[in-house]
């Protein structure tokens, strides 16, 4: 709940008119992105993300599971937000959980394709163990601390950095898969497969406000919009989903414009996280040794 | 199974009366009241405080006093074994109503009528004593909003394995199936706010597994004064005062 | 200091988990040298004058633990990493190495060097859990030099010749623990190195003397991996390797998959495996499975077996295996339906170490002084073992013990090491102290922190004991004992008041041993630990120190002593109205021996108190017994000797059976009663804690023998209860007077023995005696011999709040492990004093050639075991000589039990008498064994 006199809400409606916003940025520039990783040891890949006041933790477990049997070639990836009420008072007992469901589906639109698993940002084939068998299942779990604004890109940038954290332990199956059952395998303590994820996109959300869209809207900002496109953009500037919020229609042509604009913002996110990822690892790897 | 070596270690390499590395961090959520981050191990909690602030459910008003409510929740990938924490269960339910009750013991109300205040703890990792992490965080977090306590309320549990007594057990010697003691105290006033005991103990081992929670109570306490000054001072500077 | 360690776990669902631990180092772990400068040395254990410490290797601990347990072995520093790989391989090892590092006469100290900021290690990528453990054990060894200075040597034993190899790359001084020995110029100390399996360092003197043995003669046992994967997918089945008793060459395995036994036969099908080794066992195909085979006396392949003469089984515990025929008596089945099995691998050693002797042999010619030579053990179950030694000359005519090493493929025998001698075979003190180390009994005096826990003596009832208001002052009863003679330890007395309402007061007086035996003292543990006095046929060994057997607890006569009383109010049929349970004290009256009470009891004459008691009370008796008896107890028989033993050279001099009298029956019948009414107020206070004993219902297939037998001879018996079975037991008379109670010790032996157990392991239809046909029992009369009565006992206390239940009876699983424990020593005592009687029979018949009467109990395909009621033995006679195999002289007829002569001329049938020779004969110098030939 923001409270917003009608001063503010001119204010800083006038401001992005102006390019100028509240807290002094341009429309198209994001709050300052600090990521760290490993922050939760138990699981096989966490990262913490904060822009602002929005602080939110993604972590990744791997358990081992059975394919489906539609696409025995691929392993499954399942995507859970959860709305801490620290972070919002109204989020306290089962209030957290209509955003919760929304931002849950809004990533597995971004970054798990079709239904078939078929245009998924993450390589699917890469977690099967032994086809038909054995795959890794993917758990991805989403948690909001604190929340100011744009909570979808950040979860996304904070699942991103996880994955890249993330080692699965290396398999090996022992005894020969041609019979019915399960087959057993052994799993090594020491060797970890890493995630290859260059190709996981990020999530851009233009918040329209007025006439103008802007990046990265405060909570303050969010209250005074009137739809939000969510575009995610991989590396190779490829549109991988879009979802739009928002009650009010947009025109056709402005959404294209946007997914241009969002393109063109994904390029400076993703080099931006990808040296923060880094960096994040780097520091991981100095604390161990 | 040996819990305690014959050369006096614990599993994680712990004496029998050392507490884990404990850590804390005041202001983690920006928007909240008040908020604090407290680790034990690898037990890491955060707390937020909303309030005192108007009563939201009208119904709950108290004239007099300052209504204080608390909501535990556990984030899915904070146990090892990743499930559905649905909220609102027995043991969450429990949780937070000891959390609301030690808590609400040292807040004073009565300076508060007619408000509300919040009490969100939001547990990260659990690896043993969540509950104690929870009211420290708790504690951090009501200073830091700025709500008026009659003192600290800090607390630590301990153990009976292999016939010692262990301070702030962690999951592993927790899961052993002996005894837990969690003892809250008020620092200053030297007064037991909260008790809980699981498991059976002979009562004349109590008193040393109780006396030995408490030591541990008061060492958190040093802890979070240390902690609290630093963030005055820090406050203090920031303003340049 | 702070690390996490993470490691990856797979959880029983299969699921898999990352396990995150902390894991703290600090600098607070002191190095145990007394000289140290820096550290602190109040727990320092390692010598003031210390030239040289050893830090062990884990292989070195797990395999030369016999050498480390030499006091010669000092100034050792154990590492935590080598500890825990220890526990983790061979909790026994573990034990025992704990053992040392605890014995503050040992130099041994334990270095957490996993927790020392200094030592810890981290795992390097690529590298197995193995070298990181070796990098560890390298990495102390090089702090300790480097911490200690030069003015020690700092040595690391290793036989890993690859760690071996790093340290003197790294700088490190190592030696293997063959040069170690040999540079201490100890040659006793050589025997017990254990020689390294192949891939380990070669030490000289390792090349085989008989390179024709090194063909494979076994199959490789497979890698764990399969094996996992194989019983996953019901390949392969789990179970504990079982060897017959009797029959070396025959082992079962209880498999909980195929929820049946398999039977191995053979030592090519149990590839390698011991007694009590977890084996993976694969099914032979179907037409392999064999018939029996151990129809005929024993003696398979080309190893020279052969079944003695032994004493009697007294139950199925004892008894040989008999295996379950499926379907009915008579029904031939050409191809067994008992699945066989081989033995793939193993997956858990059962290795100890063993008594015996060597094979004899002639001294080899000048082969540098090492020889090799076959051990045999005392226990027929397991292998001949190859030994080396130095000392063969010392060695052969010598009770020896051995611990077993390894078994290779190509070796037909498993090797193994000296450990140590105990003495000259066939001397009775050697072959004494055998039977208590082969059943794991401490004969060991006493300590001094046990004694310590003893009240002063002499002692005496005190003012204190009379007016505690726990106890009750009987002293004005007429309380007397009936025991064996020259019982010296009296744990139970009676007595019986003949109320003016016509009823009785019965009491049974139990010597309130808990009284002196406080829960935790050493005295408790120790006690706790041998769980019951064992009885040799020419010494004792006790449970409690002799002062409390002899003294301060037996209820002798004429003076006070304290007592924990049952006291019922009976009427003159028996029925019990009312009973009180009270510590007491009390002054016996008499105490008498079951011949002395017998005696006034019979004599007419006598009008005295006491046996006007006697005679109550055994008209009682008789009710208390006929009532039991109709409830379905069953009256079991088993062939008790006596021995009369010379006082001065402890020989025996007579041998005979032991008979029993109402005397004893009436006092049995009494402390029956009073463990059945202690069981029932135990068990109402503490339905989860309280200790019983319960005796299994015999299952069918364990009748079959008996069964089997009986039907042979016409005899028709009903098992479907213990009541019916009693009743047909009573009804089996034959012609001859011997016949009921022949038939009753083959019962008997079919049955498994009563067992300890915790109330709260199993569901109260378990808790059923079958023996007694009681639902409840337990252990309550003889606290100074047995543990069990000593926990009952306090119970009991408890139960009447006289005193605190100690808290181990709030812990579940070390009472379960508490009643395990009583189990195997109340069996071992018994399997000792069986032991015992053998050797004695065996000294008495040395110069006593004998011929007695015989009854056969089994028919062998190549002759018949024979039981001998006078001596209570039972062994093979031969019809064919065991040189010939399978003289066709003679033929089996399996239904009718009966082996004859194919002229018709002969024949000898089941249970039938015969007269035979017993003589004791020497095949081999020093190995005198007695033989039965037939007359």
């Amino acid at each position: 709940m923001v409270g917003l006199s009608s001063g503010e809400k001119q204010f800083i409606q006038g401001g992005i008119a102006q390019d100028l916003r509240c807290d002094g940025r341009k429309r198209l520039t994001y709050r300052p992105i600090y990521v760290e990783t490993g922050v939760i040891p138990q699981a096989n890949g966490s990262a913490r993300i904060r822009m602002g006041a929005t602080d939110v933790i993604a972590s990744v477990k791997a358990e081992l599971g059975k394919p489906s049997s539609l696409q025995p070639d691929k392993g499954k990836v399942f995507i859970h937000i959860d709305c801490s009420p620290t972070a919002e008072p109204a989020f306290e007992g089962r209030g957290g959980e209509e955003l919760s469901a929304e931002l849950s589906v809004a990533l597995q639109c971004c970054l798990l394709g079709g239904k078939s698993g078929a245009g998924a940002a993450i390589d699917l084939s890469s977690l099967v163990v032994v086809e038909g068998k054995n795959c890794w299942d993917l758990y991805i779990d989403g948690l909001v601390v604190s929340s100011d604004g744009n909570l979808l890109d950040a979860l996304g940038a904070a699942i991103k950095a996880a994955l890249s954290n993330t080692g699965i332990p290396r398999v090996q199956v022992t005894a020969d898969a041609s019979s019915d059952e399960q087959p057993e395998v052994d799993i090594s303590d020491e060797e970890f497969l890493q995630f290859d994820t260059s190709a996981v996109p990020v999530i851009v959300t233009l918040t329209k406000v007025g006439r103008h869209y802007i990046v990265d809207a405060t909570s303050e900002e969010e209250s005074q919009m009137s739809s939000a496109v969510s575009i995610s953009v991989n590396r190779q500037g490829h549109i991988c989903g879009i979802t739009k919020r928002g009650g009010a229609g947009l025109d056709p042509s402005i959404i294209l414009d946007m997914i241009s604009v969002a393109k063109h913002v994904s390029e400076q996110l993703l080099n931006k996280l990808d040296s923060e990822i880094a960096a994040a690892e780097a520091e991981v790897e100095d604390d161990e040794s | 199974m040996e819990y305690v070596s014959p050369e006096g270690l614990r599993l994680d390499g712990r004496r029998p009366m050392e507490m884990r590395q404990i850590r804390a961090e005041i202001g983690a959520v920006a928007k909240a009241d008040g908020s604090a981050v407290f680790e034990m191990g690898n037990t890491k909690v955060i707390a937020a405080v909303y309030g005192p602030r108007e009563v939201q459910n009208k119904s709950q008003l108290i004239g007099d006093q300052a209504l204080v409510r608390c909501e535990y929740s556990m984030a899915n990938f904070s146990t090892g074994d990743r499930r559905r924490k649905q909220k609102g269960d027995r043991r969450s339910t429990e949780i937070s109503l000891v959390i609301r009750q030690t808590m609400e013991a040292c807040i004073m109300t009565h300076l508060m009528p007619r408000s509300q205040i919040d009490i969100y703890v939001q547990v990260l990792q659990a690896d043993g004593g969540t509950r104690c992490a929870c009211i420290n965080a708790a504690t951090l977090a009501l200073a830091d909003a700025g709500i008026p306590m009659r003192d600290l309320v800090t607390s630590c549990s301990a153990g009976y394995l292999n016939s010692t007594p262990l301070l702030d057990l962690n999951y592993v010697e927790d899961s052993a199936g002996g005894p837990d003691v969690t003892v809250g105290i008020l620092p200053k006033l030297d007064k037991v706010t909260l008790f809980q005991m699981d498991s059976k103990l002979p009562i004349d081992i109590l008193d040393n597994v109780m006396q030995l929670a408490i030591e541990g109570c008061k060492a958190v306490a040093n802890y979070i004064r240390e902690i609290l000054l630093e963030n005055t001072k820090e406050l203090e500077y920031r303003r340049g005062v | 200091m702070l690390h996490n360690k993470s490691f990856v776990k797979k959880t029983k669902a299969g699921k898999v988990m990352k396990q995150v631990r902390e894991h703290y180092l600090r600098d607070d772990i002191y190095c145990g040298a007394p000289f140290c400068k820096v550290c602190d040395t109040s727990a320092a254990r390692l010598s003031d004058s210390a030239s040289t410490v050893l830090v062990l290797d884990t292989n070195v601990v797990l395999n030369q633990i016999d050498l480390l347990e030499n006091p010669a072995i000092d100034d050792v520093v154990v590492l935590s990493i080598v500890l825990e790989e220890v526990k983790n391989k061979n909790m026994a090892v573990y034990n025992r190495i704990r053992a040392i590092c605890s014995n503050s006469l040992r130099k041994f100290f334990v270095f957490s060097n996993e927790y020392h900021r200094d030592t810890y290690v981290k795992e390097m990528s690529g590298e197995t859990k193995n070298d990181r453990n070796d990098r560890a054990i390298r990495v102390a060894t090089q702090w300790y030099q480097s911490h200690l200075g030069d003015a020690v040597k700092v040595l690391l034993i290793t036989n890993d010749k690859e760690n071996k190899r790093k340290a003197t790359e790294e700088g490190i001084r190592a030696e293997t623990v063959e040069s170690y020995v040999k540079s201490l110029a100890r040659s006793d100390l050589l025997d017990l190195v254990v020689r390294p399996s192949s891939e380990d360092v070669d030490m000289e003197e390792v090349e085989d003397l008989r390179p024709s043995k090194r063909k494979v003669i076994y199959t490789e046992h497979k890698p764990m991996s399969e094996i996992t994967s194989g019983l996953h997918r019901g390949i392969y089945h789990q179970g504990k390797l079982r060897v017959n008793r009797y029959n070396p060459f025959e082992a079962y395995v209880g498999s909980e998959s195929i929820g049946d036994e398999i039977t191995i036969y053979g030592r090519t099908n149990m590839n390698r495996a011991f007694d009590g080794d977890i084996v993976a066992v694969e099914l032979l195909p179907q037409d392999q499975w064999r018939e029996e085979k151990s129809l005929s006396i024993a003696c398979d392949e080309d190893e020279d077996e052969d079944e003695d003469v032994h004493l009697a089984p007294s139950s199925a515990d004892d008894a040989p295996r008999t295996i379950p025929q499926q379907g009915s008596i008579g029904e031939t089945n050409p191809i067994s339906s008992r699945p066989s099995g081989c033995v793939v691998g193993i997956i858990k050693r059962n290795w100890h170490s063993y008594c015996g002797s060597l094979e004899p042999m002639p001294m080899p010619a000048g082969s540098g002084g090492v020889a090799h030579a076959l051990f045999v053990s005392k226990d027929r179950r397991i292998p001949k073992i190859r030994i080396q030694t130095r000392q063969l000359e010392n060695l052969l005519d010598k009770r020896i013990i051995v611990a077993v090493d390894s078994w290779d493929r190509q070796s037909r025998y498993p090797s193994g090491h000296y450990v140590r001698t105990i003495g000259e075979i066939g001397d009775r003190d050697t072959e004494s102290e055998v039977v208590l180390i082969e059943n794991d009994i401490n004969s060991r005096p006493f300590s001094s922190q046990v004694l310590a826990c003893l009240p002063p003596l002499p002692w005496s009832v005190s003012s204190v004991d009379l007016t505690n208001p726990i106890r009750q002052d009987l002293r004005n009863l007429r309380v007397f004992s009936v025991d064996p003679p020259g019982c010296r330890d009296i744990d139970d007395a009676l007595h019986c008041t003949a109320l003016p309402n016509g009823n009785f007061e019965v009491g049974v007086h139990i010597a309130d041993v808990t009284n002196f035996v406080h829960p935790g003292t050493p005295l408790d543990e120790e006690a706790a630990q041998r769980g019951t006095s064992v009885y040799l046929v020419e010494r004792r060994i006790d449970m409690l120190p002799k002062p409390l057997t002899e003294d301060i607890c037996s209820l002798r006569a004429d003076v006070e002593r304290l007592a924990f009383s049952v006291i019922w109010e009976m009427t003159p049929e028996a029925d019990i109205l009312s009973t009180k349970y009270t510590k007491s004290v009390i002054k016996s009256s008499a105490a008498l021996s079951y011949v002395e009470a017998q005696a006034r009891m019979d004599d007419s004459r006598l009008m005295d108190p006491v046996t006007t008691d006697l005679r109550n009370m055994n008209s009682l008796a008789k009710k208390m017994r006929l009532r039991r008896i109709e409830k379905g107890a069953l009256t079991l028989a088993s062939a008790e000797v006596k021995f009369q033993i010379d006082t001065e050279t402890h020989d025996p001099l007579d041998i005979g059976m032991y008979q029993i009298r109402e005397a004893n029956q009436m006092v049995e019948e009494f402390m029956l009663a009073a463990n059945v009414s202690v069981a029932e107020q135990i068990l109402r206070s503490f339905p989860s804690c309280s200790l019983l004993r319960r005796h299994p219902t015999p299952t069918r297939e364990m009748l079959e023998p008996l069964l089997r037998t009986a039907a042979v001879i016409g005899l028709h018996l009903d098992v479907t209860s213990s009541k019916a079975l009693a009743d047909s037991l009573d009804h089996a008379v034959g012609d001859d007077p011997y016949f009921n109670k022949l038939i009753r010790i083959l019962a008997t032996r079919c049955m498994t023995q009563a067992v300890y157990f915790c109330s709260g392991d199993l569901s109260p239809p378990e808790y059923h005696h079958y023996g007694l046909a009681a639902p409840l029992y337990t252990h309550f009369t003889s606290p100074i011999r047995r543990y069990a009565d000593v926990i009952v006992h306090r119970l009991l206390a408890a139960s009447l709040g006289i005193f605190k239940l100690p808290p181990i009876f709030r812990d579940r699983p070390q009472l379960t492990s508490i009643s395990d424990n009583l189990n195997y020593r109340h069996r071992n005592a018994q399997m000792a004093g069986r032991a015992s009687v053998e050797l004695h029979t065996l000294i008495y018949f040395r110069n006593r050639p004998t011929d007695t009467e015989a009854r056969i109990v089994k028919i062998r395909s190549n002759g018949f075991i024979v039981f001998v009621p006078k001596y209570g033995i039972e062994g093979p006679v031969y019809l064919i000589p065991r040189t010939e195999k399978g003289g066709g002289e003679w033929y089996v007829d399996e239904q009718q039990q009966k082996i004859k002569k194919m002229d018709g001329s002969l024949s000898y049938s089941i249970l039938q008498p015969v007269t035979i020779h017993m003589e004791v004969v020497e095949p081999q110098p020093h190995r005198p064994k007695l033989q039965l030939t037939l007359i």
